[in-house]
C-alpha cells in the first residue's frame, strides 16, 4: 500500500505551513507538496484605504520584516505623488537606505544565529528540545552573544530612524519624515551597550569565517543537500552589483544564461505572472517567457549572490570572490549555501552602515520632496529574504483600488517545494521507518530559505505547519504534530 | 493589606507589557501598563513589545526582578493569574512566539543569572482587527490591577 507523510508543524519558519509527502504502492516517494494552508487577503485589505497610509499598514504583515514592507510601499508611495527614486533627497534616500541595511542586518542574524544555527551545531537528529535557541546558548553562549548584539545593532538603528524596533513610521510619501541627529550617529559609532558599526563589521567577518570553516569540515552534505538547479532573481545595481534597495530586475538561469535583462522596475508585469495551485494559498511566480516549468526563480541571499557582478563594499566583495569561485564562477544551486550567501550580506550591510554612518547627508532637512499625482505606483526592494514587489493603483481621491503584492517567499514557494521533493526522495524514500530526523531535515531544507508564511499568505495570527504521509489513495497513514513544549 | 511581594515595587523591576492593542484583548498587557503608568505609584521601569524576542534577554539582565503582563487565550479563574516565571527552554513554532520562561532561560544561559521573574497573565476573549477591549477583558484587567495594587504596589 502507499503511503503518505505529514509534519506539523515546521518548526523555526515564521509563519506555518503544511507538507504532504505522497508514496506510491512500494513505498517509493512519488511527489512532495510545500502548502500554504493560511488565507488572509492583504492585498484586499489596503483597499479603500488613502494611499499615504499604505507603508503603515502593510508593515503589519509581519512582525520579523515590516521594514521591508514599509519601504517597499513607501518606493511605491513616491511613485504616486510623482516622485522616481533618484528625485528624492540624499538625505533621505540615505536615511531609508540606512533603516534598510539595518533592517536587513538583524533579519539575517535572527535567521543565522536563532533559526538555522541550531541545525548547524546539533545536527539532523538531535533531539527537539536541542534544536533552538536555549540550547545554542548553553553550548556556544560566544556565538549566542553576539547574534544577540548583532541583533540589537540594527534594530537599535530601525528604533533611531523609526522610533520604534516593530512598526515605527520613518518614510513618508516622497521622502522621509524625521533626520537624524548627530547623537543617533554617534552612538551606533562608537561600542557601548550596543557595540559599534566597526565591531560589526569585526564580528561579521568572523561570522564568515566561521561558515567557511563549518563548510570545510562539512561540505559533504552541505554542497550536496537539497541541491538543485534553478533561475535566480534579484535587483542589481547599474554596474551590475549587488543592490539591495534599488535597482534593475535580473535573473539567470541554473548556468548563468541570462533570463531577464536588467529590467526597470516599472515594467515587472510585462515578465512575470503568477500561477495558482489549488493544493496552496501561496501562488507561483515565474517569468512569463520562459512559462510556469522553467521560469520559477530563487530568491534571497543566495540568488543574490549568484546574480550580481559584485560587491560594492571592499571586504564583501573578497568574500564573494571566494564565494564564487568554488563554484568556478557558475551560478551555486546549494541550498545550504543560502547561510554562507546570507553571512556575506551581513558583512555587507555592516560596511554600508558605516558608511552612511559617516555620510553628512544623513544629517541633513532636505526630507520630503513633491511632485505630481499619478494613479500607479511600483516599488521594488530586495528584503531580506528575496524580491519584494509592492504594485498599487489609487483613484482621482488617492484611494488605492488596486493592490499587488509578491513578497519573496512566494517567490521561493517553487524552490522550497523543490528541496522538499529533494528531501522526500532521498532521504524518505524506501526507508522502513521515518525517523525524526528525517522529518528535521524537512525543515531544513525550508528553513534555509528563511521562509516568513506569514508574510507570503499575507497571513493574520500563528501558522503552524503539518507533514503527513500520504498512501497512492490519498488515504494519511502518518503526521507529525509538534506542540511549543520544552 | 499586607503586600504580597513587597520588594517588587522597586526600581529595579521592569514591568514588560506584551502584546497588540489593534487586536482588541491582545492589547491587555499594555492596557495594564497604561494603567499602572497613569496610577503612578509603581516604582520600576516600563516596557512594551509586540512580542518577545530573543534579545530580551540581553534587557531583562539588567534588572533584579521581572514581571511579564499578557493577554491569555483562556479565562481563568479569578480572570486572571500569576506565578513564577521558571527558567524553561521551550521551542515554538515560530520565532514570532517566544515565551518568558524561554527569554529568562535564555538569560540563564548567556549570563549565568537571570532576574526573579512573574508571569501576570489576563483572561481575554476577543481577538479581532479593532481597537478597545472586549467587556470581559476589560472586567479582567480591573481584577488583576486590584490585585497588583494590593498585593504589590
Amino acid at each position: 500500500m502507499g503511503k503518505k507523510i505529514i509534519i506539523d508543524p515546521v518548526t523555526r519558519v515564521e509563519g506555518h505551513g503544511k507538507v504532504t509527502i505522497h508514496l506510491d504502492e512500494s513505498g517509493h516517494v512519488e511527489d512532495a507538496f510545500f502548502h500554504i494552508v493560511e488565507f488572509r487577503g492583504f492585498e484586499r485589505f489596503v483597499q479603500g484605504h488613502p494611499y499615504w497610509e499604505a507603508p503603515q499598514l502593510v508593515q503589519r504583515l509581519c512582525g520579523i520584516c515590516p521594514v521591508s514592507h514599509h519601504l517597499a510601499a513607501a518606493k511605491a508611495i513616491d511613485q504616486l505623488v510623482g516622485l522616481e527614486p533618484e528625485q528624492l533627497s540624499p538625505t533621505a534616500t540615505k536615511l531609508r537606505r540606512l533603516l534598510h541595511y539595518g533592517q536587513i542586518f538583524q533579519s539575517h542574524a535572527l535567521h543565522f544565529f536563532y533559526l538555522a544555527s541550531p541545525d548547524l551545531l546539533f545536527g539532523f537528529d538531535a533531539p527537539p528540545e536541542r534544536r533552538n535557541v536555549v540550547a545554542v546558548a548553553h553550548e556556544n553562549k560566544e556565538l549566542a552573544r553576539k547574534g544577540i548584539l548583532m541583533r540589537k545593532f540594527g534594530q537599535e538603528i530601525i528604533k533611531a530612524i523609526a522610533g520604534k524596533k516593530i512598526h515605527g513610521i520613518a518614510a513618508v510619501p516622497g521622502g522621509v519624515h524625521k533626520t537624524f541627529t548627530p547623537e543617533e550617529r554617534d552612538y551606533l559609532l562608537k561600542d557601548n551597550e550596543t557595540p559599534s558599526a566597526d565591531t560589526m563589521i569585526e564580528w561579521s567577518r568572523e561570522m564568515v569565517r566561521f561558515i567557511k570553516l563549518y563548510h570545510d569540515q562539512h561540505f559533504q552534505w552541505l554542497d550536496h543537500f537539497a541541491r538543485y538547479p534553478s533561475g535566480h532573481l534579484a535587483l542589481v545595481g547599474p554596474e551590475g552589483e549587488l543592490e539591495l534597495y534599488h535597482g534593475r530586475l535580473r535573473a539567470i538561469d541554473a548556468e548563468g544564461r541570462v533570463t531577464l535583462n536588467d529590467v526597470p522596475n516599472n515594467d515587472y508585469l510585462k515578465y512575470f505572472t503568477e500561477e495558482v495551485e489549488k493544493w496552496s494559498y501561496m501562488k507561483f511566480p515565474y517569468l512569463k517567457h520562459l512559462g510556469r516549468k522553467r521560469g520559477w526563480n530563487r530568491v534571497g541571499p543566495l540568488a543574490r549572490l549568484n546574480v550580481c557582478n559584485g560587491i560594492p563594499t571592499p571586504l564583501a566583495h573578497q568574500e564573494w570572490e571566494e564565494f564564487r569561485r568554488y563554484t568556478n564562477g557558475l551560478p551555486n544551486n546549494c541550498t545550504m549555501h543560502s547561510h554562507w550567501a546570507r553571512l556575506i550580506e551581513m558583512l555587507h550591510c555592516a560596511e554600508m552602515i558605516k558608511t552612511l554612518l559617516l555620510d553628512p547627508a544623513i544629517l541633513g532637512d532636505d526630507l520630503v520632496r513633491e511632485g505630481t499625482l499619478r494613479p500607479e505606483g511600483i516599488g521594488i526592494i530586495e528584503a531580506p529574504r528575496g524580491t519584494l514587489i509592492h504594485h498599487y493603483k489609487v483613484d482621482e481621491k488617492g484611494m488605492i483600488t488596486k493592490c499587488n503584492l509578491i513578497v519573496s517567499t512566494t517567490h521561493n514557494n517553487e524552490p522550497m517545494n523543490r528541496a522538499v521533493r529533494w528531501v522526500a526522495q532521498n532521504v524518505i524514500s524506501d526507508k522502513p521507518e521515518i525517523t525524526e530526523g528525517m522529518l528535521n531535515q524537512i525543515e531544513v531544507a525550508i528553513r534555509a530559505y528563511d521562509p516568513c508564511l506569514s508574510c507570503a499568505t499575507h497571513a493574520l495570527g500563528q501558522m503552524p505547519l503539518q507533514v503527513a504521509i500520504l498512501d497512492h489513495e490519498g488515504k494519511v497513514l502518518n503526521e507529525r504534530c509538534k506542540t511549543n513544549k520544552s | 493589606m499586607q503586600n504580597l511581594h513587597a520588594g517588587l515595587n522597586a526600581s529595579t523591576t521592569l514591568l514588560l507589557g506584551i502584546g497588540n492593542s489593534a487586536r482588541r484583548d491582545d492589547g491587555l498587557g499594555w492596557a495594564f501598563l497604561e494603567a499602572i503608568q497613569k496610577e503612578g505609584r509603581f516604582a520600576g521601569e516600563l516596557a512594551y513589545r509586540y512580542q518577545l524576542q530573543v534579545e530580551d534577554a540581553d534587557v531583562i539582565r539588567n534588572y533584579e526582578k521581572v514581571i511579564f503582563v499578557d493577554a491569555l487565550r483562556r479565562q481563568v479563574e479569578g480572570g486572571f493569574y500569576w506565578k513564577p516565571c521558571l527558567p524553561v527552554a521551550t521551542f515554538g513554532f515560530t520565532t514570532h512566539a517566544i515565551d518568558p520562561e524561554s527569554v529568562v532561560a535564555l538569560c540563564q544561559e548567556l549570563y549565568g543569572e537571570a532576574p526573579e521573574a512573574y508571569t501576570l497573565g489576563i483572561g481575554g476573549c476577543a481577538w479581532g482587527l479593532e481597537e478597545g477591549l472586549s467587556p470581559e477583558g476589560i472586567k479582567n484587567l480591573e481584577l488583576a490591577l486590584r490585585f497588583f495594587d494590593e498585593k504589590i504596589l
